[in-house]
C-alpha cells in the first residue's frame, strides 16, 4: 500500500529555490521512498535536482505518493508545507 | 632573471603576489588515470568521492559558519545538495557503464545537468549551470587527487587557463592582487568580476600559462600586460617604484573622492558611472559617483532565450537605483539591434544594422518588450530615484510614442494594484545628428538629453570607428560634433531641462572643460575615469573655460583643438 495525497502549488514563486530545498529537506526526514507527480512526470522528492528541473510554477497541480514505513506521516507533512505556501512571507 | 611572459593586460595596475592556479584543465589527469579493472569497482569510486567530498564540504561549511561568512557558506551548502543528491548516484553509474572512468563518469553526469539547468526559463536555474560544473570538477579532482587551491598567507595572483567566475567571486577582495588568464576573451565572467573590483588582469597568454607553479612569486603589469615568474630582488625593486607611484596616485584619488566636481568659482557638475548590472554602482561609488548616467538595460536581455519577465527586470532595476541612495539612476531602454541580435527578436540580415531596426525602433513596434521593461522600471522608481532614457530617436514622435507607452504601462500597473513612481524623468540619448538639430523642439517635450557620443561622432561624421583605415576622422573634438553638442546643452538649459552626456567624450578631461563652459550638468562615464576628470575641473575657474571654449569654437579643426587643449596647463 502507498499514501497518496494531491494538492496544488499556491506560493508565488512554485518550486524554487528555498522552497525546493525545503521541501528536500523535509522529505529526507522520512525513510520511505517518496515521489511527485506532475506535468505527466514521476520525480524523487528527495533530489532537488529533480525537483528543480520539473518547473513547478504557482498553479501545478502535483501528486504526493510515499511508500515504507512512514508513507502516511510523510505525505501528510510535505502536503502541509506545499499549502502552507513554504511559509512565504510575500505568498 | 626571472622568466618573462607576454599577454595582454585588460586592467591596468602592478600587483605583486604568488601564483595561486585554479580552472586547470584536468584532460592530461584525466589519459592518466587508470581506472579499476572491473566496472562495479569502479561505481564505487565516484560512489566513494561523493561521501568524502560532501563530508568535506560539511567541514569547510560549519568553519565559514563559524567566521559568519554566512554567503560563501550557503553557496557550499547547494554545492553539498548537489553532491549528495540522489539523482546523480543513478546517473554517475550509468555513465561509467558508457566511460569505464569515474572521474570522466562525474564530469560527464554534471555537465548533463548543467546543460539541462542551461535551457530553463529562470535565470535562477540557468546560473545554477555554473555550479554544476563547479561541483563535478570538485569530485573529479578529488578522485584524480588534484589538491584544491588553498590561499596562505599574502596575496594570491590567480593563474589558470580559464577561470570559473565562482573560484574568483568566492575569494576575499583584499587576497586577490592579480589575475592571468590563458584565454583571450576580455569579456569572460572572470574578467567583468575583476573589472568591477579593479583587480590588475592579463588575459591571452596561452600555453604559457604551464610554466607558471603554484606559489610562484610574480609581478604582473596589467597595463602593459607583462608577467614576470620568480624576479629578482632587482626587478623587484623596479617594479616596487611603480607600485608606489601607483598607491601614490591611488591615496590621491581617494582624497578626491569625497570631494565635489567644482570649479575654482563654484560652477559645479555631477559626475555620474555608466553601469551593466547593479553590482557595478558599489565599485563606482569607491571612485566618488554620484548616481549612475547610464545604465546600460541590454545585458538584462542580452544572453538569454526568452523575453526576460517585468518581474525579473524589476529586480535588477531595484537593486541599481537602492545603491544609487538618493542619486539619480537612469536606466536606458533596451538598445538591441542587427550587429546583436536576440534569439526573440527577428531582426533578420540587414545591409547596415546600425542604420536599421534597433533600439527604440524595436521597442515601439513591440510592446511585449517594451511595456513590461517600462513597467519594471517605473515600479523599481518607487525605491530611489529613476530616469528612462530612450536611445536612436530621431524625432519628436517618436518620444511622444514613447511617453504614450510610458502612460499605458501606468494604467496597467494601476489596474494590477502595483505601485510605482509617478516621478521618473523621461529623457532621450541624443546620438543622431537629426536629434541633435532638433533639441530646440524636443527640449519642450523631455526633462533631459543625454549626449552619446560614440554614435553622435559615428552618425554625423560617416565614420565607422571600428575601421581603422579612416579611424584619423573619428574625433569628438571635430568641430561639427562640437556644434550638435553646444546646441545640445544650449536648448536643454533654454527650457529650464538638463543635458549631460554618456559616451567616451565624457571621459576626456580636456573635453570637460568646454562642456562646463557650454553649460553640461552631468558627466557619465566608466568609474575609474572619474578621479581624473574631476581632478581637472577642480582646477579650472568657470571664466577661463569660457575663454577656452570661445577660442575653440573659433578653430577649424578638430585635431587642432584636441592639440590646443592638450597645452593647457591648468594649476
Amino acid at each position: 500500500m502507498a499514501a497518496e495525497a494531491t494538492t496544488t502549488i499556491e506560493n508565488k514563486q512554485g518550486i524554487h529555490a528555498r522552497p525546493a530545498s525545503l521541501f528536500v529537506q523535509t522529505a529526507s526526514k522520512f525513510k520511505s521512498k517518496i515521489k511527485i507527480k506532475a506535468k505527466g512526470k514521476e520525480v524523487d522528492a528527495k533530489s532537488i535536482l529533480m525537483i528543480m528541473s520539473m518547473g513547478l510554477v504557482k498553479g501545478t497541480e502535483i501528486t504526493l505518493v510515499a511508500e515504507g514505513p512512514d508513507e502516511a506521516e510523510a505525505v501528510q507533512a510535505l502536503k502541509e508545507l506545499v499549502d502552507s505556501k513554504f511559509n512565504e512571507a510575500d505568498a | 632573471m626571472a622568466e618573462k611572459l607576454k599577454g595582454k593586460g585588460v586592467i591596468s595596475g602592478v600587483a605583486v603576489g604568488k601564483i595561486m592556479l585554479a580552472g586547470q584543465n584536468l584532460d592530461g589527469y584525466l589519459k592518466d588515470y587508470k581506472p579499476k579493472k572491473k566496472i562495479e569497482e569502479e561505481k564505487k569510486v565516484a560512489a566513494d568521492a561523493l561521501v568524502k567530498v560532501a563530508t568535506n564540504l560539511v567541514k569547510t561549511i560549519e568553519d565559514l559558519n563559524k567566521k559568519d561568512m554566512k554567503e560563501q557558506a550557503a553557496i557550499l551548502e547547494a554545492h553539498r545538495m548537489m553532491v549528495e543528491d540522489p539523482a546523480m548516484s543513478g546517473l554517475i553509474d550509468e555513465k561509467v557503464d558508457e566511460t569505464s572512468s569515474a572521474p570522466r563518469a562525474v564530469l560527464d553526469a554534471y555537465e548533463t545537468q548543467a546543460k539541462m539547468f542551461e535551457q530553463m526559463e529562470d535565470e535562477y536555474f540557468r546560473a545554477r549551470a555554473v555550479d554544476m560544473r563547479d561541483v563535478g570538477k570538485r569530485i573529479a579532482k578529488f578522485i584524480l587527487g588534484i589538491k584544491e587551491p588553498e590561499i596562505g598567507e599574502g596575496k594570491v595572483i590567480v593563474a589558470g587557463m580559464e577561470i570559473e567566475p565562482s573560484v574568483i567571486a568566492g575569494l576575499p577582495s583584499d587576497k586577490i592582487a592579480g589575475v592571468i588568464l590563458g584565454q583571450g576573451s576580455t569579456t569572460s565572467h572572470a574578467i567583468i568580476i575583476a573589472k568591477t573590483r579593479a583587480i590588475p588582469s592579463i588575459v591571452g597568454v596561452g600555453d604559457a600559462i604551464e610554466k607558471m607553479a603554484d606559489g610562484d612569486p610574480v609581478i604582473i603589469d596589467g597595463e602593459t600586460g607583462d608577467i614576470l615568474i620568480r624576479p629578482t630582488a632587482t626587478e623587484r625593486a623596479e617594479y616596487d617604484v611603480k607600485i608606489k607611484k601607483q598607491e601614490e596616485l591611488k591615496a590621491h584619488y581617494a582624497e578626491l573622492k569625497e570631494k565635489p566636481a567644482i570649479t575654482t568659482d563654484g560652477q559645479t557638475v555631477v559626475l555620474a558611472a555608466n553601469i551593466g548590472s547593479p553590482a557595478d554602482v558599489d565599485a563606482a561609488a569607491n571612485y566618488g559617483a554620484e548616481g549612475v548616467g547610464l545604465f546600460r538595460s541590454e545585458f538584462v536581455f542580452m544572453g538569454k532565450t526568452d523575453i526576460p519577465q517585468e518581474e525579473e527586470q524589476f529586480k535588477e532595476y531595484r537593486a541599481a537605483i537602492e545603491k544609487c541612495k538618493g542619486h539619480l539612476c537612469v536606466i536606458r531602454t533596451m538598445d538591441i539591434g542587427g550587429d546583436k541580435p536576440l534569439p526573440y527578436i527577428q531582426v533578420g540580415q540587414e545591409e547596415n544594422p546600425f542604420l536599421g531596426y534597433r533600439a527604440i525602433r524595436i521597442s515601439l513596434q513591440r510592446e511585449d518588450l517594451f511595456i513590461p521593461q517600462l513597467k519594471a522600471i517605473l515600479r523599481a522608481g518607487v525605491y530611489g530615484k529613476a530616469g528612462i532614457m530612450f536611445p536612436m530617436v530621431i524625432n519628436v514622435a517618436e518620444f511622444k510614442a514613447a511617453q504614450e507607452m510610458v502612460e499605458k504601462a501606468k494604467i496597467e500597473l494601476a489596474h494590477e494594484g502595483k505601485d510605482y513612481s509617478d516621478n521618473v524623468q523621461l529623457g532621450i540619448m541624443v546620438e543622431t545628428p537629426a536629434a541633435a538639430v532638433m533639441t530646440p523642439i524636443l527640449a519642450k517635450y523631455v526633462d533631459f538629453f543625454s549626449i552619446g557620443t560614440n554614435d553622435l561622432v559615428q552618425y554625423t561624421l560617416a565614420v565607422d570607428r571600428g575601421n581603422a583605415q579612416i579611424s584619423y576622422l573619428y574625433n569628438h573634438f571635430n568641430p561639427a560634433v562640437l556644434r550638435l553638442i553646444k546646441r545640445t546643452i544650449e536648448s536643454a538649459n533654454k527650457e529650464g531641462k538638463w543635458a549631460g552626456m554618456c559616451g567616451e567624450m565624457a571621459s576626456d578631461p580636456n573635453a570637460a572643460i568646454i562642456l562646463m563652459a557650454m553649460g553640461i550638468k552631468e558627466l557619465s562615464m566608466s568609474a575609474p575615469s572619474i578621479p581624473r576628470v574631476k581632478e581637472k575641473i577642480r582646477s579650472v575657474s568657470s571664466i577661463e573655460a569660457k575663454e577656452i571654449l570661445d577660442k575653440v569654437m573659433e578653430m577649424e579643426d578638430g585635431d587642432e583643438i584636441r592639440n590646443y587643449l592638450k597645452t593647457i596647463k591648468t594649476i
